[in-house]
């Protein structure tokens, strides 16, 4: 029963955020300086023709009744027409949607796993040699950017046969080898960060339960290091960590715009950001819209682990 | 005769960032089997590092200098951690002062107690033992919907599981409200009794101790000043600092007498203090006090660590 309210209450605030989003979106759009259709029919056209354009995508209509129109139509999962292509939207996006589903899942799910392990190593182990080597690991993942360590790897698997392909995107569908021999370089350079993100809160998350008197009252009673990691510290680590994972998992869902770039992948973030240079307010709104909504329902659903990992915050009974 | 616990010139530091801090300045402390001990000192005196020590449980930033710890016999610092954890399991129990912050907030008690005690009897008849009410209701329970004075309970229960020989309790009632403090002293003690287990408390709280144990330790600047039966150490105090301890507390003042408290306050050593810990406060302190180590004196089945103990000047 209390977890039926709190998801309720969780569903409600996720409904009404989201709606705060939809109406940002549509306004920062509506800010950006450039007409659409200066931008479509370039700055040479007659003002009839860019009358008449403009008219027929109903953008002469008051911003009210043109956000009332969208929203409704966004109800019943039509999210118009890309304004460059005349392409519906939402089958674009969908279409897309899977090859960044699969770019987020190859690269969070092992680099969460890879990151915690080593992050419960690295706090555990007493050596300060290893500690250290960690801690200036972790900080060079986190800082370099993306199109460092994907620059560094489309030239090395260029360069030199490795093994993997740099590039050559086909759907899973189609052919699974070859799809997962192109996706797994792109996922890897994703990793280096999730990796190292995870690994640190990771570590610090450990160090400050191992300070708990708990944890020192259970070396009281004789438990071996492996028996208190297991049924003490993991579990009481483990919500900075899920909220770190999530965070990451949430940012790669909306797109990660140059690693598609690099990898020629056709996800979602590459045709956002065009459409931004495009004036496509269809496109950039649906986009943003969509990635708002997986950011949300990821927070969701980690809240909800959360709730259930601590009792103190009385999800569960 | 093995003593059950054996502290011989322990000196143990705390490495700092900038600087140590001395915390134990050549500590000694024996206790026979089944016997109970009260460590009695101000914050700061060093009673939780030896208590810690006593099981090796001292944090990373403790370097034991020199000195020996020994339980039944066996000396803890060469121990294997194999074995270490094996005489924490079979031989000692700890219970500690935050009575919630020492249960893993995440776990419920029953399952708590079960990992620590393993398959050691029936964990209703252990909660039903440090008289817990409603065992069945505390077992679903997790930590956080306990009071502090039931959590200690269940701490109690956990130290006490396996029928250790000492247990070291780190002021187990300083968080609990004063009706409940003696409840759960009674209780530790008598389940003590009962086990043979020997008691080693730590406390501030003279008045605690006077009832329930017969020993009393105390601790000051890092060594124990004075050790001796208890009624005899508070009716009759050897060592200045034992007198003006005796003096602070309620119960032993006639009625319309004051209070006294100690002037200066307890020092903080970097290193080995050069003569007597407490000179720098006391009103008999002489040259010597301050240029020479006091060495232990056995007066009248005591042992008291001051130069002037002869003379009698307390």
């Amino acid at each position: 029963m209390r977890l039926f309210v709190w998801s309720a209450t969780r569903l409600f605030s996720a409904a009404l955020t989201l709606l705060g989003v939809s109406i940002l979106i549509f306004g920062a759009m509506r800010l950006m300086p450039g007409g659409y259709a200066t931008i479509v029919l370039g700055p040479l056209a007659s003002p009839e023709q860019r009358a008449e354009l403009t008219a027929s995508f109903g953008l002469n209509d008051p911003i009210l009744v043109q956000y009332a129109h969208w929203i409704q139509t966004a109800f019943g999962g039509d999210f118009g027409r890309s304004l460059v292509s005349n392409d519906p939207v939402a089958a674009e996006l969908g279409s897309r949607l899977p090859v960044t589903l699969q770019l987020t899942l190859m690269s969070a799910i092992p680099g969460v796993l890879i990151g915690a392990a080593l992050g419960i190593l690295i706090a555990v182990r007493r050596g300060t040699r290893g500690r250290a080597l960690g801690r200036i690991a972790s900080a060079l993942g986190v800082s370099l950017p993306e199109y460092v360590v994907g620059g560094i790897a489309v030239y090395l698997f260029s360069r030199y046969a490795l093994g993997l392909t740099v590039g050559g995107y086909v759907p899973f569908g189609e052919d699974p080898a070859t799809n997962l021999a192109a996706m797994v370089l792109p996922a890897s350079v994703l990793a280096v960060f999730v990796v190292s993100a995870t690994a640190r809160t990771t570590r610090d998350a450990v160090l400050n339960v191992l300070h708990e008197p708990y944890i020192t009252t259970a070396v009281s009673r004789g438990q071996s290091p492996w028996s208190i990691v297991r049924h003490h510290v993991l579990r009481n680590a483990a919500i900075p960590v899920l909220v770190v994972a999530s965070t990451v998992t949430a940012y790669l869902l909306g797109g990660a715009v140059i690693v598609e770039y690099l990898f020629n992948l056709p996800g979602v973030g590459s045709y956002v950001v065009q459409a931004i240079t495009r004036r496509d307010y269809a496109v950039v709104q649906a986009g943003v819209l969509l990635a708002a909504a997986l950011f949300i329902f990821t927070n969701m659903v980690v809240d909800l682990l959360v709730g259930v990992i601590d009792p103190r915050l009385g999800v569960s009974k | 005769m093995t003593h059950l616990l054996d502290v011989r010139d322990l000196v143990v530091d705390y490495v700092l960032a900038d600087r140590r801090v001395r915390a134990l300045d050549g500590a000694s402390l024996t206790m026979a089997s089944g016997e109970s001990v009260a460590l009695v000192g101000e914050s700061g005196s060093g009673k939780s590092t030896l208590g810690s020590a006593a099981g090796r449980l001292l944090p990373p930033s403790a370097d034991l200098r020199s000195g020996d710890i020994a339980v039944l016999g066996e000396s803890l610092a060469g121990l294997s951690n194999a074995r270490i954890r094996q005489v924490r399991r079979e031989r000692l129990g700890f219970v500690f002062q935050d009575p919630i912050g020492a249960l893993d907030p995440t776990m419920r008690i029953g399952r708590q107690m079960r990992l620590a005690q393993g398959d050691r009897g029936s964990i209703r008849d252990q909660l039903e033992r440090v008289r817990l009410n409603d065992p069945e209701r505390v077992m679903r329970a997790f930590p956080h919907q306990l009071s502090g004075g039931m959590a200690q309970r269940v701490g109690i229960a956990m130290a006490l599981s396996a029928r250790p020989r000492l247990l070291v309790a780190d002021e187990p009632t300083a968080a609990l409200d004063s009706q409940v403090r003696q409840d759960v002293l009674d209780t530790v003690f008598a389940l003590a009794a009962e086990a043979g287990t020997g008691i080693l408390l730590l406390t501030h709280d003279l008045s605690a101790v006077s009832r329930r144990c017969s020993r009393m330790a105390v601790m000051y600047g890092g060594r124990v000043v004075e050790d001796g039966p208890t009624a005899e150490v508070l009716s009759s105090p050897l060592h200045p600092y034992t007198a003006a301890l005796a003096r602070s507390v309620p119960g032993n003042t006639a009625r319309g007498e004051r209070l006294e408290s100690i002037p200066g306050r307890p020092p903080v050593l970097t290193s080995e203090s050069a003569g007597c810990a407490f000179a720098a406060r006391c009103a008999f302190a002489e040259d010597r006090c301050r240029n020479e180590r006091p060495v232990p004196t056995r007066v009248d089945g005591r042992t008291v660590l001051c130069h002037r103990v002869a003379e009698g000047v307390s």
